[in-house]
């Protein structure tokens, strides 16, 4: 009974929702399947089974039926619903199929829909075409219908195996469906391979059909599936699968075909043009073929018959006896960039094409303005090879487009008549007209821009140990001398943006570059160090310094973007901080104000501030400015990044956070190799620099409670250095600086200096400055002069007086020397003494705080803390008891408490405030100590506890 | 150690039994009563058992002996003091040490050595009821939760019992430092109570008042002085120097330094009792918040006919915050005061001495 019910109402359900016309189908289609049903089923079931397979069969046909009609419209929306729908039913139907196997019209339209789909799928200009719900639809049904068929596969193979015998069988059973149905197969797969064609009618497909008809049909067949292939790799399994059916269908298309292009023909007015496409996709086509060859066996003696010959064409681009002109020239060229950027186009042959029509251009005396229009494109394509950003250009790449450049340079040169810009458009160029000037469209800046921007990309993925980076670095000289060429050319033609640009470019090809010659030009002649940087420079010539100056002098004037001014700017300051001249980088720096706001400037632009910030600070340690110095690198060092933040290289520790993107970005920030700041010699500088502050500075506030910290790193090392539990011999940079400050803090300058300058430290230090024993000789001055400071400060109780001379023997000054750093220390109040002229000896006075003084302050400062927080509970008690009071009902909850509380400090004050002044008037000498046995105090509380813990009784 | 307190307070059990058959009843329910009995309750905090405190001789140089042998630096040594209450006077005839306790006779038994000791003193004939204790301190730091627990105990047992507390660098700067202590009636009140923060609350308690200083005379017998003043007259003890010694700034220095230590700890107190105010009030708001929620929607519920939101448990939502311990901080400030003491005392006397000095050093040019 309930399937009764339920069969009827699904089949009223299913009218509802499906047309007339299709209602009344089904109704021959159960006829026609009765038989078969009655044949296989027992009696006595019979009845029940054959009308609830009926129903469900019914249910089938009729959704097939709409699911063609939907095909017949391109609707795939509809299409979309009705297979889900299909699916169901199917699944309802399940218990009968499993019974009678799966019913050929089901294989048949799964099979149908899945070819179908796949064909409006690689129709691209369709599927530009389609509304957005059927687009969605299409990828969902086609996803969807390929997971479904995986099911069914055996049986879709076999039924493609012989589609007629199936389509026969159908018609035995029920002529009327099969009639119907092979009727809308056929004019389906008309109409799907016409609209096809339709679409693809100006694309290149079209054409290629049209070439191929001379092949005979197998042959059409696998360059089908090859085009096919072209469209969409992805879809290769399926097509291969169907790939006996689709050759019916294509032959069918190619029936229809024939005519189309027919009418084409005449149409095309250019039969070489057409013939050169023709060349240029049997190329592109030879090409995949070859790569084919391995995939494919089948049809692999076929494609490369077809293959040999095309390639021996190759070499000609034009049909033979064409006259070459400018305009078949231009034609071609722009049909080869047509195909640029798209998805399926070889582009390493788009090269070659482009080189080869360099070369016919050539030949055939063409003149310049074509050439260098090709030579522009050759170099636009070459840099389009990677369509990856992340990847580099391969050598052999980026040796042709260096000498692509070079060649295009020569040809400007050669010719001044030739004009070349962006924003000459394509139709007022001028190539080929001797009378007027040349006018190319094109820009030589971006290409040269991009060409430094792929120098660095190279050198970036480069290993920076190998031999290869020193290969590489080699080109640089090359990327210089184009850059230099171009300028030269922009000098005389660009506008002032261009010429900024290229002077930028030249710029950051020049900054980081110690200039040997001026250097030691500067140091020959002696009177050369007295005189000033620019007298010189003007005798010499060529210094980079004079040249750093002009270029960036004209930025300056005439720049209008900030971002090159800034670069040019920063790298201004690198370039006089690396050759030492620290007063002129400083004052650029601070009259740029760049420190205010270089936070919103990108990233690189920061990078290259964060460099030139550490490269300003290792010349002001190289001058001996110590303060300077430390200020400079204390932002880079205190963060502990200054790898990353000198952009180079990343932090492993934060690897986790960021994900692929963000590190490919961070990747990209790099600086090449060549480019970067040693960082131990960085860490060095700073940490020296801090040791040269900082000890004096502890030994002179030794015993202030609130000291500040000058230098946090610096410290940090220091505690490293001191919770060693076994102190030997240090071996790396920190550690010799570390024993280097605790030499220092007992004024043993000698030892401090033996830490500092050693064979070891020379190593991986020192060497590396420009001047190095300039640097030595500085530094071992400034530690005596330090020590001496230290020593004073730490030791200064001890003494009365102490005679200059022995200090400047102690730390082999000179008397004057010795002289102004204690009047200095006298003068800040930093050392209570006074001189003694006739004697030549310092005079301690002694007004630091004894020891009780210093509790005695300490104890001010504690208890001030004390009224401070105690006060505060009184306003908190203030500032609640109205609040408080109508909940509380006593409202006396508080008070007692903090009334013992404020009670106990209000008593305290007065003690230690009466007490420290009479302390500090009447002085308490320091004197010793009689009191004996007073221990810390650290186990008095022992005993106390002990007897806490058994009082709870 | 639980045992160890439990136990020492036994003799005292045995003395207040005692003191019942003597006569004096209802002495254990407090001792204000008790003082109120005997009818010598006069003046505010003095308002207690014990008016004075006479020490024998012997006492006082067994309890230095006793740290001079065993104390050292902040070991801290204790023994029990013997003697016999006189109308309002305690007079402590004799006193025996407790043993240094060592980690390896866990198990020696306290108790018995204190009852050994008692009756083989009973034997010689000797004083032989408990009357309080002594304690040596460093740097006059006594002031402590431990001190306190131990009195109270004494004095919950022993009415009339007293705590000596013996200051040993004190006493070798000259001037022999003897202090003898009792709780205060408000505080055996309040500790009696075991809750301390509510019952402080109640007493108003500061820590002025929770320790009683006693008067202390040190009395000798007649032979004793008779052969004192021989003795002196005998011997050419040189003069006191050390009283005039002005090698006082390391023990100024320690001062400064415990009592800076106790500031920070007051202050920490502060900080706690400043976060506690600062979550009641908060607590309370939000108490005040759901309150007021409830009767609006209760409201609401009658206007619908519905019947009210059964009442919860305020309580329960909204446990109040942990209360900080009062009696730290009171005991804290109590030895505060002390330092305090300690370096005003100590201050002027020096002061002194360095005016004299200062003249003397005149006087000479």
């Amino acid at each position: 009974m309930s399937r009764f019910f339920t069969t009827g109402s699904d089949s009223e359900s299913e009218s509802s929702l499906s047309g007339e016309e299709l209602v009344t189908k089904p109704v021959g289609g159960n006829y026609g399947k009765q038989p078969l049903l009655l044949s296989e089923d027992e009696e006595d079931t019979k009845r029940v089974v054959r009308s609830a397979k009926d129903k469900r069969f019914e249910e089938l046909t009729n959704l097939i039926r709409t699911i063609r009609n939907a095909m017949k419209i391109r609707d795939v929306t509809k299409c979309l619903e009705e297979f889900e729908l299909l699916g169901k039913a199917y699944g309802k139907a399940k218990s009968i199929v499993d019974k009678e196997g799966v019913p050929r019209f089901y294989i048949r339209i799964l099979a149908d829909l899945e070819d179908y789909l796949n064909e409006l799928w690689e129709d691209k200009e369709g599927k530009k075409k389609m509304n957005k719900n059927n687009a969605k639809a299409l990828s969902t049904l086609r996803q969807k219908i390929r997971k479904y068929n995986r099911d069914f596969e055996s049986h879709i193979t076999s039924y493609k195996q012989n589609p007629e015998q199936s389509a026969d069988e159908d018609a035995e059973k029920n002529e009327e469906d099969s009639e119907g149905s092979s009727d809308e197969d056929e004019d389906e797969d008309g109409v799907s391979a016409a609209t096809f064609l339709k679409k693809k009618s100006e694309a290149p497909s079209g054409e290629s059909r049209k070439f191929l008809k001379k092949m005979d049909d197998e042959d059409e067949d696998s360059e089908d599936s090859e085009d096919d292939e072209d469209w969409d790799t992805g879809s290769t399994s399926s097509d291969s699968d169907s790939e006996e059916e689709e050759g019916k269908q294509t032959a069918l298309a190619s029936r229809f075909l024939k005519k189309a292009p027919t009418t084409d023909e005449d149409k095309k007015a250019a039969e070489k043009k057409r013939e050169d496409k023709a060349k240029k996709k049997h190329d592109r086509k030879s090409k995949r073929l070859d790569e084919e060859e391995e995939d494919n066996e089948g049809g692999e003696w076929e494609r490369v018959r077809g293959g040999v010959p095309l390639v021996k064409e190759k070499p000609k681009m034009f049909a033979k006896g064409t006259e070459i002109t400018h305009a078949v020239v231009i034609k071609k060229l722009n049909e080869i960039l047509q195909a640029r950027g798209k998805k399926g186009t070889d582009r390493a042959a788009q090269i070659e094409l482009l080189q080869l029509l360099v070369q016919i251009a050539a030949e055939n005396n063409l003149g310049e303005g074509v050439i260098v229009k090709i030579k522009f494109n050759i170099i636009a394509s070459l840099y389009d090879y990677n369509p990856n950003l992340a990847t580099y250009m391969k050598p052999e790449m980026w040796g042709k487009c260096l000498d692509c450049i070079n060649e295009l340079m020569d040809i400007l040169f050669a010719n001044p008549n030739i004009f070349v810009g962006e924003n000459i458009l394509e139709e007022s160029e001028n190539l080929h007209n001797a009378d007027q000037p040349l006018r190319v469209r094109g820009c030589i800046l971006t290409l040269v821009e991009r060409m430094d921007e792929e120098f660095t990309k190279i050198m970036q993925n480069t290993d920076p140990h190998s031999q290869e980076y020193v290969e590489h670095l080699k080109d640089e000289a090359q990327v210089c001398a184009i850059i230099e060429r171009v300028q030269r050319y922009l000098e005389e033609k660009g506008t002032t943006e261009e010429v900024c640009r290229i002077y930028l470019l030249r710029i950051l090809h020049t900054y980081y570059k110690f200039d040997y010659k001026a250097h030691q030009r500067q140091l020959t002649p002696p009177e050369g160090s007295s005189k000033s940087e620019q007298d010189q420079a003007e005798n010499e010539g060529e210094d980079s310094a004079v040249l750093m100056e002009r270029l960036c002098k004209y930025i300056y004037a005439k720049d209008r973007t900030d971002r090159i001014r800034t670069c040019a700017i920063l790298c201004h300051i690198y370039h006089h901080a690396l050759h030492s001249r620290w007063y002129q980088a400083r004052d650029l720096m601070l009259m740029s104000h760049l420190q205010d706001n270089i936070q919103h400037a990108d990233p690189p632009v920061q990078i290259l501030y964060n460099r030139t910030m550490v490269q300003l600070g290792i010349c002001a340690f190289r001058q001996g400015l110590t303060k300077d110095a430390h200020n400079a690198l204390l932002d880079i060092q205190s963060s502990g990044r200054a790898k990353e933040l000198l952009g180079q290289g990343l932090l492993l520790r934060s690897l986790q956070e960021r994900n692929q993107e963000q590190e490919k970005v961070e990747r990209r920030r790099q600086v090449p190799f060549h480019l970067h700041i040693n960082l131990e010699l960085l860490e060095c500088v700073y940490l020296v620099s801090a040791m040269l502050l900082e000890i004096p500075y502890m030994a002179a506030h030794e015993s202030d409670a609130r000291r500040r910290m000058i230098s946090k790193q610096f410290h940090h090392q220091l505690r490293v250095g001191e919770r060693q539990p076994l102190l030997g011999p240090p071996e790396s940079m920190r550690e010799h600086v570390v024993a280097a400050s605790k030499a220092m803090k007992m004024g043993d300058w000698k030892t401090c200096h033996s830490f500092i300058i050693n064979e070891k430290m020379n190593g991986k230090v020192w060497d590396l400055f420009p001047e190095a024993d300039k640097v030595r000789t500085m530094l071992v001055r400034k530690i005596q002069e330090e020590s001496l400071r230290t020593y004073l400060f730490t030791y200064s109780s001890v003494y009365d007086s102490i005679s200059m001379e022995t200090l400047s023997d102690m730390f082999e000054l000179d008397l004057p020397t010795v002289h102004s750093i204690i009047s200095k220390m006298i003068i800040n109040e930093e050392l209570m003494a006074s001189l003694d002229q006739p004697t030549q000896t310092v005079v301690m006075h002694r007004t630091e705080p004894t020891a009780q003084q210093n509790l005695a302050l300490q104890l001010a400062e504690k208890l001030g803390s004390l009224v401070e927080n105690n006060e505060r509970v009184f306003d908190h008690k203030q500032g609640t008891y109205g609040a408080t009071s109508e909940v509380s009902a006593s409202g006396s909850s508080p008070r007692p408490a903090s009334g013992t509380l404020t009670a106990s400090p209000l008593a305290l004050p007065p003690n230690p405030s009466h007490l420290s002044p009479a302390d500090q008037k009447d002085g308490y000498r320091k004197t010793r100590a009689t009191c004996a046995a007073v221990a810390t105090a650290s186990s008095h509380l022992k005993q106390p506890t002990e007897l806490s813990t058994l009082s709870h009784a | 150690m639980y045992s160890r307190h439990a136990q020492r307070i036994t003799p005292g059990n045995k003395m207040a039994s005692r003191k019942e058959g003597t006569g004096s009843t209802a002495t254990s329910s407090s001792s204000t009563t008790g003082a109120a009995g005997k009818g010598k309750g006069k003046g505010g905090s003095g308002d207690s058992a014990v008016k004075q405190v006479q020490i024998d001789g012997l006492v006082v140089l067994k309890i230095i002996k006793h740290y001079q042998e065993e104390g050292q630096g902040t070991e801290v040594v204790q023994g029990v003091l013997l003697g016999l209450v006189v109308e309002d006077r305690l007079e402590i005839t004799n006193c025996f040490p407790f043993p240094q306790h060592t980690e390896d006779d866990a198990d020696f038994d306290e108790v018995q050595y204190q009852m050994e000791m008692m009756r083989s003193l009973r034997h010689v004939n000797i004083d032989h009821l408990h009357v309080g204790w002594y304690q040596s301190t460093y740097y006059g730091s006594f002031v402590t939760r431990a001190l306190l627990d131990s009195q109270f105990s004494y004095q919950h047992a022993i009415e009339e019992s007293v705590v000596l507390i013996y200051d040993p660098i004190k006493t070798a700067q000259g001037s022999l430092s003897l202090k003898a202590y009792r709780l205060t009636p408000k505080l055996m009140e309040v500790c009696k109570e075991k809750d301390f923060p509510e019952a402080l609350k109640k007493a108003n308690i500061t820590f002025e008042y929770m320790f009683e200083e006693v008067p202390i005379v040190i009395k000798n017998s007649h032979l004793i002085n008779v052969l004192m003043w021989e003795l002196e007259k005998k011997s050419a003890v040189a003069d006191k120097h050390e009283l005039l010694s002005l090698a006082s700034s390391n023990h100024l220095g320690k001062n400064l330094q415990l009592l800076m230590d106790r500031v920070d700890e007051m202050s920490q107190d502060i900080v706690k009792y400043n976060t506690y105010m600062r979550n009641t009030s908060k607590q309370q708001q939000q108490k005040h918040q759901y309150q007021q929620r409830r009767q609006q929607e209760n409201m609401q519920r009658q206007s619908r006919g519905e019947p009210p939101l059964p009442e919860e448990d305020l309580s329960k939502l909204f446990k109040p915050p942990q209360p900080p311990a009062r009696m730290d901080s009171l005991l804290i400030a109590g030895q505060i005061n002390t330092y305090c003491q300690n370096i005003k005392e100590f201050t002027a006397q020096n002061l002194g001495k360095l005016f004299m000095a200062q003249a003397l050093q005149e006087y000479n040019n």
